[in-house]
């Protein structure tokens, strides 16, 4: 499984990755922690005529906060977020997800931007992202563009990145006081894709939910969040009886793949367990955090 | 003298002399050989599952740049001698025989089948040229189960065999089966299914073929468990000489039976070589490994039970199909072990047995690690589907029916007798051990708060080599043989056909020779994988502790006599009254006397002897198992099983087994564990799977998944106080056990977990989706599996 | 072809690589040092683990490339002088492996866990080598193996 022959370059500077993107378009494939992208080398599955290596570019690292906002250079390492007290605090449904993808000596390499520019349906941060209406930050020849992540995922490894832009930057919202988490998922082992996988936010106001944000992944072709539970959430007081009914209202619409790891209607029935077991998590969760929306 | 002389190695749990360089990164796999000019190669593979080949286009790549050959089917043909399968051959399978060549040529028979070989300065390239070879397939309807496979009207995958039938349907019967079930208190029917999983050593299949022309001596390094079965497979195919093929081994990544003799593509990559003049690699990547390299256990079967009101197991009839794949492995000859083994220790009166064996569009059945184990998956379900059904506590099943030990012993239906056999006391200890009305206990408590734990057990015996048979040497392939010799630097070496993949024979050996010639552990020295140095062996059937543990006893007191005789000339005093320990020969009971081992040996090689005095310090020695024995035991899980999301845990792991007298402890209990991580992975996690047009759905790591350290318990052992047998050899194999019994255990412990909805299983692999369906299902009709 | 410089198992080195072969490949054959083993070339099975920077890294899932100017070190560059280190000599009297061919990632990865997480106890360390595979020894050995290194390195 030897990786396909194709040109190789290192721009040093972003605007230099911009212009070989502007250049090579879609015969450029950009690598990044390349821990998604190798493995389609070396199955040959991807050919492109161009390999943009990116990791010089280090001002794409980064985890700063600004404007109730932290901002993730695309180019930080899922470890070094892993290790952040700044995400810990501020993005602890980040901070709960980020272990849960693949091993440690993936985290090593494999990037924030890359995960997400992938758009793995089975993978974890996609879910994160769409349930905390992340915002993505690209770059192209004309300039900066800003992406909501509810606009961002567009099919099966596909997403609205134009083929000259660079994912530069992710934004996660910083987790407003009364806020509680959860990640749940079902993995066949400890460290694989999620067959399906919830990530979930709830905050609390004097004990009525004031915002949810709810993202499903493994069960489409997309991550896909849950706007009708999370509709019928707001409002209401934690309980059993609602998460049950969130829960129905999350799955009823939605059309699973089969494959090895499970059936479409197993998928379907696991991702109502997880909607149970994630909002009573978070809900949990919301109860002991302060006013400061950290632990 | 019976026992060993000293045991201070035997026994023991000594470290390995492999470790040294398996932890430092030196030891030496097929993939790290260099040699100057080598090539590598590649194959390019078929698409389809079942086509006819029209044309094969390999111009294109024999112009790419670092290319030095690209070879059709019919290029290699016109190297190579056309012939069966060696491996069938040497085994003596039977059965018709399809024609077939070494890489395809008329027609592709499964997705993955060679076609051409690509040969170039890097793998790199090899893949680069594969890809421009171009082959034109016309479609054939493809035979992607067993059940089509049946049908007449299935296109045969070898014309002239007319069908897809490998083996035809045979039955045999053993006592009288048909006044048994007329007889019995209740006949109970059940079809049970075991799916198609596979191998998957670290280490994938392959060699390193070199040719050199002025001596027209062909070398093979090979991944191999055996360099003379490679040896043969070789000359079969290149039409060559033995003594004009040299294989060598050095260290080998795992097999579990899959590297047994040479495979089409390395016996198309040394007719390669032998044509270009350069050595010629050729290792498989996972890929190929997973799709090519070959599987096992797809199996199915029919049984019908006769039982007593008391739950005694007077009998069983079961008619076996078996899907062997496309090109002809060992899939024919597994029936017939089945069918020996069903019975277990267990006292039964009755069994009839019938057995078909098919081809399908799907790579070969191969030998994996208890090949026949199936038997014990349908015996041990069907005691549990029995005593569930009658309100029977599992262990009391088996403690009832199990055959206990008298002399002359009870004899199994098909012939072998259960001497030595310890499966009530495994089966008592086991229950001890884990302390099974505590866990009713809990698991009561756990049900009540909405947790399903259970508990499962199952027991097996297997011929490791088994009883001394009066038909001749125990063991498959019968005697063993070993060269002994005691260096000039006065080293005792062995020479053995064994070529260990993870056995640590070059540690056991040495700790049995050490002891009864001896010397220090570090005095011994084991030699493998070469054919110009080693006596005919093969690692496999769990054999090497009792036949090769034993020829290494037997054939040091051979050369320590041989020593003896030879030093009690160096110093004047008769044979019988010396005695060597610690690597020094004394006169007994004066061990500061006498000289070193060393010294004898020095002077044995630099010395002029007379025509009295033997002087050449080796022996050939030869042992035919001894008395034999059987190894077995008995396992027992606990399970937890999360209802919602059908994901399960092995909880705790508990084995009580028997391999007779152990030769190093950790070897063996490393042995159990590593067979035992394999049967959960098989009911939990590993699959072949193949959709109905024959493709591989299984193909990489993503979806072939094996356990990792979070999926497999810590597993407790002990070791039963064994039934000594012979004077001198009671170590019993222990390679193939845990695998074997480790699946029905499983199995048993999550039909256990899941009794409260009634569940009842009749099949092996329970994925999450699988054990939510069974729980959805409950008591009523299979509703039919998630997979065919 | 791209010339790189990197160091390896603390020595200087520099070759002209493809710009497509992985740094598994490279080492093994461009530098001869075969410790590091390939078992699947799709980042799944961790025997071709190395440390790269002070981080376990799979070397199949990197270009050589990527790897110029940084710091990397194979199982060859564990037994300083011919001396097993401390979780080599462990796993040495733990029986941890038996057909080696999982080895140098087992080491490589618990050896950079182990520095990270001296502490650690049973679970962790399965969580923490849950990536790497291996088929034969059905890891409790494994596990016992750094267990005991963790154990000797905190007496020493």
């Amino acid at each position: 499984m030897k990786l396909p022959p194709f040109d190789y370059a290192a721009p040093k500077t972003v605007d230099e990755a911009v212009g070989l993107l502007a250049e090579y378009q879609d015969d450029a494939s950009v690598l990044a922690g390349g821990q998604s992208l190798i493995p389609l080398l070396a199955l040959r599955l991807a050919r492109p005529a161009v390999l943009i290596d990116i990791n010089g570019l280090q001002e794409l690292s980064g985890i700063s906060a600004a404007n109730g906002h932290v901002r993730v250079g695309a180019l930080t390492r899922e470890y070094v977020a892993e290790e952040s007290a700044l995400i810990a605090g501020s993005v602890p449904l980040l901070a709960a997800a980020l272990p849960l993808i693949g091993h440690e000596a993936i985290r090593s390499r494999g990037t924030i931007g890359g995960s997400l520019a992938h758009a793995d349906p089975s993978a974890e941060l996609p879910a994160v992202a769409l349930a905390l209406g992340a915002r993505l930050v690209l770059r192209g020849p004309s300039g900066e563009r800003v992406i909501d992540a509810a606009d961002w995922f567009e099919g099966y490894l596909t997403t609205s990145r134009r083929a000259d832009e660079l994912l530069a930057e992710v934004r996660f919202p910083v987790a407003a006081a009364g806020t509680g988490i959860s990640f749940q998922e079902v993995a066949r082992r400890h460290g694989d894709f999620a067959i399906v996988g919830l990530a979930a936010s709830l905050t609390l106001s004097e004990g009525v939910i004031s915002d949810a944000g709810l993202a499903f992944t493994g069960v489409s072709d997309v991550p896909v969040r849950a706007t009708a539970a999370e509709a019928m959430l707001a409002g209401e007081r934690p309980s059993a009886p609602l998460f049950e009914a969130a829960a129905a209202v999350a799955t009823e619409d939605l059309d699973p793949p089969a494959d090895l790891h499970g059936t479409a209607a197993y998928r379907k029935k696991v991702a109502a367990t997880l909607v149970r077991r994630g909002l009573q998590a978070a809900a949990d969760s919301a109860a002991t955090t302060g006013s400061t929306g950290r632990q | 003298m019976a026992g060993i002389l000293a045991e201070r190695y035997t026994g023991a749990s000594i470290r390995r002399s492999e470790d040294p360089r398996i932890l430092t990164g030196a030891g030496r796999y097929v993939d790290d050989i260099k040699l100057p000019g080598m090539l590598h190669a590649a194959f390019v593979r078929s698409p389809l599952a079942h086509a006819r080949v029209l044309s094969v286009d390999v111009s294109a790549a024999r112009e790419l740049p670092g290319v030095a050959a690209a070879l059709t089917g019919a290029d290699i043909e016109a190297m190579t001698v056309p012939g069966p399968d060696a491996l069938s051959t040497l085994m003596g399978a039977g059965g018709p025989t399809p024609e077939f060549t070494l890489l395809a040529t008329d027609k592709v028979r499964f997705v993955g089948d060679p076609v051409a070989i690509v040969i170039a300065e890097s793998r790199y390239l090899a893949e680069d040229g594969c890809e421009l070879v171009s082959v034109e397939y016309e479609d054939l309807p493809p035979v992607a189960s067993a059940r089509f496979a049946l049908d007449p009207g299935s296109p045969p995958l070898f014309a002239n065999l007319g069908d897809n039938i490998a083996r035809p349907r045979s039955r045999n019967e053993f006592g009288d089966v048909p006044a048994t079930f007329a007889g019995a208190d209740r006949v109970y029917e059940f079809r049970i299914d075991v799916h198609r999983h596979q191998n998957v050593p670290m280490e994938g299949r392959g060699c390193v073929a070199s040719y050199a022309a002025e001596t027209g001596v062909m070398t093979v390094y090979a991944a191999t468990q055996s360099v003379h079965v490679s040896k043969i497979a070789v000359a079969m195919r290149l039409g060559m000489e033995h003594d004009k093929i040299r294989v060598l081994a050095g260290d080998i990544g795992g097999s579990f039976g899959l590297k047994i003799g040479a495979s089409r593509e390395e016996l198309a990559a040394a007719a390669a070589a032998r044509q270009l003049g350069r050595p010629v690699k050729w290792v498989e990547d996972r890929g190929e490994n997973l799709t090519a390299s070959g599987q096992a256990r797809e199996e199915s079967f029919d049984v019908r039970a006769a039982v007593s009101d008391d739950g005694d197991l007077l009998g069983l009839d079961v008619k076996m199909v078996i899907d062997t794949g496309s090109y002809p492995g060992m899939g024919g000859m597994v029936p017939g072990i089945i069918e020996a083994m069903l019975p277990g220790p267990y006292k039964m009166t009755a069994l009839g047995f019938e057995s078909t064996a098919v081809t399908t569009n799907k790579p070969s059945y191969v030998a994996y690690r208890g090949p026949w184990a199936s038997e014990t998956f349908v015996r041990e379900r069907a005691l549990d589907l029995i005593a569930r059904d009658m309100g029977l506590d599992p262990f009391e099943i088996r403690l009832r029916n199990a055959a206990p030990r008298t002399d002359p012993p009870a004899v199994m239906l098909t012939g072998r007798p259960l001497v030595g056999v310890t499966t009530i006391e495994s089966l008592q200890r086991v229950a001890q051990l884990v302390d099974v009305a505590a866990f009713r206990r809990r698991q009561a408590e756990a049900r009540a708060q909405g947790r399903y734990l259970g508990i499962g057990v199952a027991t097996f015996i297997e011929a490791a080599p088994g009883p001394r048979s009066p038909d001749g040497p125990s063991g498959p392939m019968g005697m063993e043989s070993m060269r002994l010799r005691l260096d000039e630097d006065g080293i005792v070496v062995l020479f053995t056909g064994q070529m260990p993949h993870g056995q640590s024979h070059q540690t056991t050996l040495a700790q049995i020779a050490a002891d009864e010639f001896g010397v220090p552990f570090e005095q011994v020295r084991v030699v493998v994988g070469d054919t110009d140095l080693v006596p005919f062996g093969l690692t496999g059937g769990s054999r090497s502790a009792t036949m090769t543990g034993g020829v290494a006893l037997h054939g040091a007191r051979q050369l320590r006599v041989k020593v003896l005789d030879f030093a009690s000339h160096l110093m004047e005093a008769s044979a019988a009254d010396l005695q060597i320990a610690d690597g020094r020969v004394f006169v007994r009971g004066d061990p500061d006397s006498g000289i070193t081992v060393r010294e004898v040996a020095r002077q044995a090689a630099a010395g002029e002897f007379g025509a009295g005095v033997d002087a050449d310090l080796q022996v050939e020695a030869a042992f035919d198992g001894g008395e034999g024995g059987w190894s077995g035991g008995s396992h027992c899980a606990i399970v937890e099983v999360d209802v919602e999301t059908g994901i399960v845990a092995v909880e705790r792991y508990v084995v009580a087994e028997d391999c007779g007298a152990l030769i190093n402890p950790a070897v063996v209990e490393g042995q159990v564990r590593g067979g035992v991580a394999q049967g959960i992975g098989a009911v939990l996690l590993e699959r072949s799977a193949y959709d109905e047009a024959g493709n591989c759905q299984s193909a990489t790591f993503m979806d072939y998944l094996v356990p990792t350290a979070c999926d497999v318990p810590r597993i407790e052992i002990e070791h039963l106080e064994t039934v000594p047998l012979d004077a001198d050899v009671n170590f019993r194999g222990v390679g193939e056990g845990g695998m074997i019994v480790a699946p029905p255990t499983v199995v048993s412990a999550i039909e256990d977990a899941l009794a409260p909805f009634g569940v009842r299983i009749y099949e092996q692999h329970l994925p999450p989706a699988r054990i939510l369906e069974l729980i959805a299902a409950g008591p009523g009709e299979d509703p039919g599996g998630s997979h065919a | 072809m791209p010339d790189i410089s990197l160091t390896v198992n603390g020595a200087p080195r520099s070759s002209s690589v493809e710009a497509r072969k992985t740094l598994a490949d490279f080492l093994r054959d461009d530098l001869d040092l075969t410790g590091t083993h390939v078992g699947c070339e799709h980042g799944v099975c961790g025997a071709c683990t190395v440390i790269v920077d002070g981080r376990a890294v799979r070397s199949c899932l990197m270009l050589a490339v990527q790897a110029a100017g940084s710091d990397v070190t194979t199982i060859e560059g564990l037994a300083a002088g011919g001396e097993l280190g401390t979780l080599q000599q462990a796993m040495w009297d733990s029986h941890s492996f038996q057909c080696g061919f999982c080895t140098p990632g087992f080491v490589m990865q618990a050896t950079a866990f182990l520095a990270a997480h001296p502490d650690a106890g049973e679970q962790e360390i399965r969580a923490a080598l849950s990536g790497n595979i291996c088929r034969c020894t059905g890891y409790q050995s494994i596990i016992d193996g750094v267990l005991l290194a963790a154990e000797r390195n905190r007496q020493s």
